[in-house]
């Protein structure tokens, strides 16, 4: 019985038949082979899985530092969504930064009988007048759809009567399956009010946005210190310490980068047809990576200075590195993980663990698609369901002005035999023979999992960090870095090291024998003797 | 004063009624719980839970989706039990509705009555509350599913001897503690719910899905036949509470009762009990006399403190009370939920406290947010925060510490472990607030003393002078302005104590008496050390914000070593906290670099143009070292040796330096990168890469300049290596204030006037101007400018004109400056003259080709208008 049918077995028949689709065992050839992503969750089980607001709000429009967000509903999701994520941000000189703040409307009962879009319009209103913002954005709560609140409508008369940006997001909680539809309701709103609406064309003569990017523990700034280094103006990040200011400018830059592709992706499509900029699929985490990543940004810019320039920067910073990462990689060297994130880092974080000598053996999302498991090649095989379809497409058509394409078709297909343009090619095709992934973990499926794989560490969120060190087996959360980071870059890439290291090397394991290791998983007797 | 007046929740002070109902039904044994509702609200308060418990917390959700909202959930409902059944055979399940099954009108019973006949077998309890997050706050999530549990549970009448114990939401610890009391005085009780073990567990090998903890159902059926409930609530409403409906169905009778923190509450208990047949053990009373004694022990720090509570309005009851029995004075009391009976219930206990030590005002606030918390614990200087860890942003603010030890506590460990209940409890909440009274005097002693008393004596020099710095390195970096870019709150004063130069460089010429300059070698006059100190204290009494001792010249303050160190040395002394900063052209560092160490210089800056002999030598005329006059390679060789290796000696030994370097157009405009690189690579902190200025009688005067742009193009390139300085304002050698506000006019001995002379025809000048008294902002960076006339003898202001200004001294200002020039161009197109501190190049030519004649200065505008009108 190989893994896989172990962890399947304890469900009921009708458990068993949803979820079988959505684990599996990888085979010689990962490439091509199929998983089942981006459905219901199942009533009852234990998810990881979070909301649509939660997606919106708490993901990509939270972080947005000069804006104020505006949590339309009754408290709870505000609260809950309140400095939860670790999303640094730093104010622009002479700006404001309110990341650290929750705005609520606070509803009560009489507002959801009478409906709330008044309360909304005199919060806006003092949100103004104390707070002074160039945006509001303003996020919908499970009940704002139900009792039929107009929040676009409140955006525009917002927009009229103060002279300043305003957004309305429909992001009510059931919306979708997952925080996945919250992503794409928020890249809807970005690129139809925000993005293109500035005119400050870059200094620099290379360009980049950094998209899908939220900045934990401060990754963003390590790329960007990177990115600099070589002599790119970064124009905006999406949206870890971005804000509206410098998004307003985003499609003016040269080339957009894509970090979380299953967050952000629709903005890369958008910008891509309406103003024919590139998008190329990068990965800063991992020493590796990020040299892989640099060295593809430059072969899109193809410049013999700028190349020089990026293995200068590459050679110069390995040189920092290399004894820490020699030190750490011999600690480390042979172990395994499990790992388990949100959509993107699951496979960004196994690089990482390659350059350290680990091997993952469980990985999986909560909220991918089928494409960012077995790349966006499968996109014209996904059928919509029903979740999928209440969740607005949106079209663009190439700007008559502004649209313009650095290469012809030509070039552009040369270009994408090097270089991830345009396209990815998902996590699937990373990972070997043997290794399980699984999609949408619950409770239940971690601790049988690491029961059958033993990984040396997991990797997770806090929802199930306790279950898993309480086990034996050390974890580190993976959405927030448990007060650490940053993990990204060269920097990061010693921070993670050491932070692993320390958690496997702790002297508190001495004291604690995971069950896995002491206790048959089967149990069996003889019969017959006596 | 209820704060309903605001629509706009700043920072919420609350919680909503799902996690009160999720942390209530953890209290039961068995028990696994279920939201009917979209799956974001089970994560959410998963994710607050975990991390305050440090536990794994599993609560499933129904997943509602669109299709749920118009169809009803209640096949995901049933689902969803069912699928808990299957997983983790728990005896209960909790269901608790959202806003999402609230608000489409969701018939919970109905649809678990539904799973019964479809189920006739299930042994498991259902038990379900409605919780809407619109309509109330945790604790009263809390309570309705108490309510709804002793609702649910059906009751066994038989009469016995137990008492009921409702319990709040307290941590695991205090659960803990509250049992033992019970069982120490010999009560048979039932306890709802029992929270000990179920979130604060051991250490075990075998993980349990559901924990062994909790009021098992069997024990919560006995409540009916109980003979007295006590409910540790005096706010939760009759319909919540879980007491009035044993009373009104069973008729056990009842009483209701702060939650036991304080001396005064925790004694209420205890009576209670007694009266019901409890014994009082010689342990209790030692616990007792042990927190009395404690109390006498703190009171003089407690005296001291001014606390804002805030939280749940139980916890806020009790922990004011605790408050005001140790002399603690509770000037705000803050909770988040809608309670008018805070109020009432509070203002005279308030009030008695207040008045003992004539604290006037006070404030009890409900419904309020974090946001009017900080304001109003600004205004009555509150020192000692008390609450949930949600307090820490305001407390941050304030300045103050927060005693963490309400739900939720995200930044620290240990939530579960809070003890503040009973005797044991509340001196272990005494001892942490005391501790942080005491230690804020400890701390601070000092400083506020010696300010407040013996500020006189200090400045007679009677005074010893306090020992130590508290700053560190990295605060002196913070608050300096000139390599804190935005470092504008802060002040700087240059000591013109250096006179002499080593080295002559072909852009400069020194001269000492010029107030009409302002560049650096500029100076008015040269101090000696001690006129350098009477200066400093002069300057230090008018200027607040001044943090940093700069010695900028006017020659070198190396080749003028015996007087920088004097002058350091004489105001080290007056001021321990002073930061000191010195620039140098770096070729007497190898020498002097560890004296500057030892007098406590923290911030040195380094000229170096060039890290190529050949190029140097066209940048200097002569280095005179060591007694000999050096010319051409051989100059800059020797200077460039000792910079670099002053200037890795400084760095090495913690010294923060800024490398100025002079763009000469020609010379070494190509080789700044270079530069930059060398520098940092010998721990250069930041680099100030600036214009020449052209200066009459110097060797390069006639040079042509390196445009803004250029410059700005150059930092760009640099900025990849090393942190650049933009804000640098070239200022004088004597120059006192902000960067932007030169000031040092107002401490000059007298300064230039213009004299009379006959009447000329009166014309128009443009002042640039920060103040509206002295020439003192930059052309470019004035957004108004002061129209004067003048016709030589008198000058009359006429008006303020607004202009967008259009450099910000960034590289963002690139793309339009040429337009917003043209519209300063126009705003002062009528004048005769332009009247600036400093102006760049480009516009100097606009001005002059539209027949405006520039005039850069620093003096009263009157008198630089009479002096640019006669001239």
């Amino acid at each position: 019985m190989d893994e896989r049918t172990r962890l399947l077995d304890k469900y009921s028949a009708r458990i068993y038949k949803n979820r079988k689709e959505h684990v599996i065992q990888l085979q010689e050839d990962p490439a091509g082979q199929e998983i089942t992503a981006n459905t219901r969750t199942i009533p009852g089980i234990i998810t990881n899985r979070g909301c649509c607001y939660a997606g919106c709000k708490g993901v990509v429009v939270g972080p947005l530092k000069d804006c104020c967000v505006i949590t339309h509903g009754p408290i709870g999701c505000g609260f809950y969504s309140w400095g939860t994520r670790r999303n640094k941000a730093q104010a622009e000189e002479g700006e404001q930064n309110f990341v650290p703040y929750c705005l609520s409307t606070d509803m009560q009962e009489s507002d959801i009988v009478f409906g709330g879009e008044k309360k909304l319009k005199k919060a806006i209103q003092e949100a103004v007048e104390i707070f002074h913002p160039k945006c509001i954005l303003i996020c919908s709560t499970c009940p704002i759809g139900l009792i039929g609140d107009d929040v676009q409508s409140v955006a525009r008369q917002t927009e009229a009567e103060y002279g300043i940006k305003c957004i309305g997001f429909s992001c009510e909680g059931y919306k979708g399956v997952s925080q996945s539809a919250g992503h794409h309701i928020a890249n809807n709103g970005l690129m139809q009010h925000i993005i293109g609406t500035g005119d400050k064309r870059p200094a620099k003569k290379y360009s980049l946005n950094i998209l899908g990017e939220y900045n934990i523990g401060g990754d963003g700034w390590e790329q960007e210190r990177i990115l600099k280094r070589v002599g790119y103006e970064v124009v905006s990040v999406f949206t870890g310490d971005g804000s509206y200011e410098t998004m307003k400018n985003a499609h003016l830059a040269n080339l957009n980068l894509v970090m979380c592709h299953r967050s952000i992706n629709y903005v890369a499509e958008m910008m891509h047809t309406k103003y024919g900029i590139d998008w190329l699929k990068v990965n800063f985490i991992g020493v590796g990576a990020t040299i892989q990543s640099l060295r593809d940004i430059a072969k899109y810019f193809n410049d013999p200075e700028l190349t020089e320039r990026t293995e200068e920067v590459i050679r110069d910073e390995l040189a920092e590195i290399l004894d820490d990462m020699e030190y750490y990689k011999n600690k480390l060297k042979g172990k395994t993980a499990g790992i388990f994130v949100g959509g993107s880092r699951s496979h960004h974080y196994q690089k990482l663990l390659e350059d350290l000598g680990v091997e993952t053996v469980i990985a999986g999302y909560e909220f991918a698609h089928r494409d960012d498991y077995e790349g966006r090649e499968v996109l014209p095989f996904l059928k919509e369901d029903a979740d999928s379809k209440n969740i607005e497409t949106i079209t663009v058509a190439p700007d008559e002005k502004l649209y313009q394409q650095r290469f012809s078709q030509e070039e552009i297909e040369k270009l994408r035999e090097e270089i991830p343009l345009d396209t990815y090619d998902g996590m699937i095709r990373d990972m070997k023979s043997g290794h399980m992934v699984v999609d949408d973990y619950n409770h239940f499926e971690t601790e049988m999992l690491i029961k059958l794989m033993k990984p040396d560490i997991f990797f997770s969120g806090i929802k199930d960090k306790y279950v898993i060190q309480k086990g034996g087996t050390p974890s580190r959360q993976m959405h927030s870095y448990d007060y650490a980071g940053p993990y990204a870059g060269f920097k990061g890439a010693v921070n993670f090291a050491k932070d692993i290291t320390m958690a496997m090397y702790t002297s508190a394991w001495a004291f604690v024998t995971p069950p896995w290791k002491s206790d048959p998983i089967l149990v069996g007797s003889l019969t017959g003797g006596e | 004063m209820g704060a309903n007046l605001v629509n706009l929740n700043v920072n919420p002070c609350k919680m909503c009624m799902p996690m009160g109902a999720v942390s209530a039904f953890y209290g039961l044994k068995g028990c696994m719980t279920i939201l009917h509702g979209s799956q974001g609200c089970a994560t959410y308060i998963r994710r607050h839970m975990a991390t305050h418990y440090n536990e794994p917390v599993d609560v499933a959700s129904s997943s509602l989706t669109e299709e749920g909202t118009v169809f009803g959930g209640e096949t995901n409902l049933i689902r969803g039990i069912e699928n808990l059944i299957s997983l983790y055979s728990p005896e209960i399940i909790g269901v608790a509705t959202t806003c999402l099954a609230e608000t489409i009108g969701e018939d919970v019973g109905a649809i678990i009555r539904k799973f019964y006949d479809a189920h006739p077998d299930a042994k498991v309890k259902i038990i379900n509350a409605s919780s809407a997050g619109y309509a109330g706050t945790q604790y009263e999530g809390f309570f309705r599913v108490l309510r709804a549990v002793v609702e649910q549970t059906p009751m066994d009448t038989n009469p016995s001897q137990s008492v009921n114990i409702i319990a709040p939401m307290l941590s695991p610890a205090d659960f803990r503690q509250l049992k033992k009391l019970l069982e120490s005085m010999g009560l048979s009780y039932i306890l709802l719910p029992d929270l000990s073990e179920n979130l604060d567990g051991i250490h075990e090998k075998h993980y349990k899905r559901i924990k062994s903890g909790g009021t098992p159902l069997g024990e919560i059926a006995r409540m009916a036949g109980a003979k007295y409930t006590i409910e540790l609530s005096r706010f939760i409403s009759e319909d919540d509470s879980p007491a009035q409906y044993l009373n009104e169905q069973f008729g056990v009778p009842f009483e209701r009762l702060a939650m036991p923190a304080g001396i005064r509450d925790t004694d209420a208990l205890i009576e209670k009990l007694v009266e019901l047949g409890g014994r009082k053990t010689p342990e209790l009373m030692r616990e007792r006399g042990r927190y009395i004694d404690a109390m006498i022990d703190s009171h003089k720090y407690c005296a001291l403190g001014r606390a804002a509570v805030f939280g749940e309005p139980d916890f806020v009851y009790s922990v004011i009370r605790l408050c005001c029995e140790n002399g603690v004075i509770p000037v705000l009391a803050a909770t988040g939920s809608v309670c008018p009976a805070l109020r009432p219930a509070l203002e005279e206990e308030i009030r008695k406290c207040a008045d003992r030590q004539l604290v006037e005002k006070t404030v009890i606030l409900d419904d309020c947010d974090f946001d009017m918390i900080e304001s109003v614990s600004r205004e009555l200087g509150v020192n000692v925060m008390i609450g949930s860890s949600d307090g820490r942003r305001a407390a941050h603010r304030l300045g103050v510490d927060l005693v963490r030890c309400a739900f939720p506590i995200h930044d620290r460990v240990g939530g579960q472990r809070v003890r503040m209940i009973g005797y044991g409890g509340s001196l272990n909440l005494l001892d942490q607030i005391a501790n942080i009274l005491l230690g804020n005097q400890e701390e601070r002693f000092r400083g506020e003393i010696y300010d407040s008393f013996f500020e006189t004596a200090r400045h007679t020099g009677q005074a010893k002078k306090p020992e130590g710095t508290l700053q560190t390195i990295a605060q002196r970096t913070a608050s300096h302005p000139c390599y804190t870019c935005g470092g504008g709150k802060y002040a700087r004063m240059h000591l013109p104590v250096a006179p002499k130069c080593n080295i002559q460089c072909n852009y400069c010429v020194r001269k000492y008496d010029c107030p009409n300059e302002s560049r650096p070698g500029v100076t008015t006059q040269v101090l000696t050390p001690e006129e350098a100190l009477e200066k400093y204290k002069l300057v230090k009494k008018q200027v607040e914000n001044l943090t940093v001792i700069g010695i900028a010249g006017p020659g070198d303050a190396l080749a003028n070593f015996e007087q920088t160190r004097d002058t350091l040395r004489l105001i080290r002394e007056y001021d321990p906290d002073v930061t000191f900063c010195l620039s140098t052209n770096g070729l007497m560092l190898p020498l002097y670099a560890q004296e500057l160490v030892d007098l406590g210089v923290s911030h040195v800056t380094v000229t170096i143009n060039a890290v190529d002999v050949e190029i140097g030598a066209k940048i200097y005329k002569y280095v005179d070292y060591m007694g000999t006059r050096y010319t051409g390679v051989a100059a800059a060789s020797i200077l460039l040796g000792n910079q670099l290796a002053g200037l890795r000696y400084l760095t090495e030994h913690g010294i923060i330096c800024k490398v100025n370097t002079v763009v000469l157009r020609g010379i070494n405009e190509e080789h700044i990168e270079e530069v930059i690189k060398k520098v940092r690579d010998l721990g250069a902190y930041i680099s100030n890469i600036m214009q020449m200025i052209p200066v009459a009688g110097s060797a390069f005067e006639n040079m042509e300049l390196v445009s803004n742009r250029e410059i700005s193009e150059i930092r760009n390139k640099c900025s990849v290596d090393l942190k650049q300085m933009y804000h640098c304002r070239q200022c004088r050698a004597d120059a006192i204030g902000t960067l932007d506000n030169d000031v040092s006019i107002e401490f000059r001995g007298g300064c230039g006037t213009g004299e009379e002379q006959a009447a000329l025809p009166v014309k128009k000048y443009a002042v640039a101007s920060k103040s509206g008294m002295l020439v003192d902002q930059h052309f470019g960076h004035a957004d108004t400018f002061y129209i004067y006339e003048s016709d030589g003898t008198t000058a009359r202001f006429v008006e303020k004109r607004q202009v967008n200004h259009y450099c910000t001294g960034k590289e963002d200002c690139l793309d339009d400056k040429q337009s917003k020039m043209d519209l300063i161009l126009s705003t002062v197109a009528d004048c005769s003259g332009v009247l600036a501190l400093r102006i760049g190049n480009a516009p100097l030519e606009k001005l002059e080709s539209k027949g405006i004649k520039a005039v850069t200065t620093y003096d009263r505008i009157e008198n630089a208008v009479k002096q640019a009108a006669s001239q």
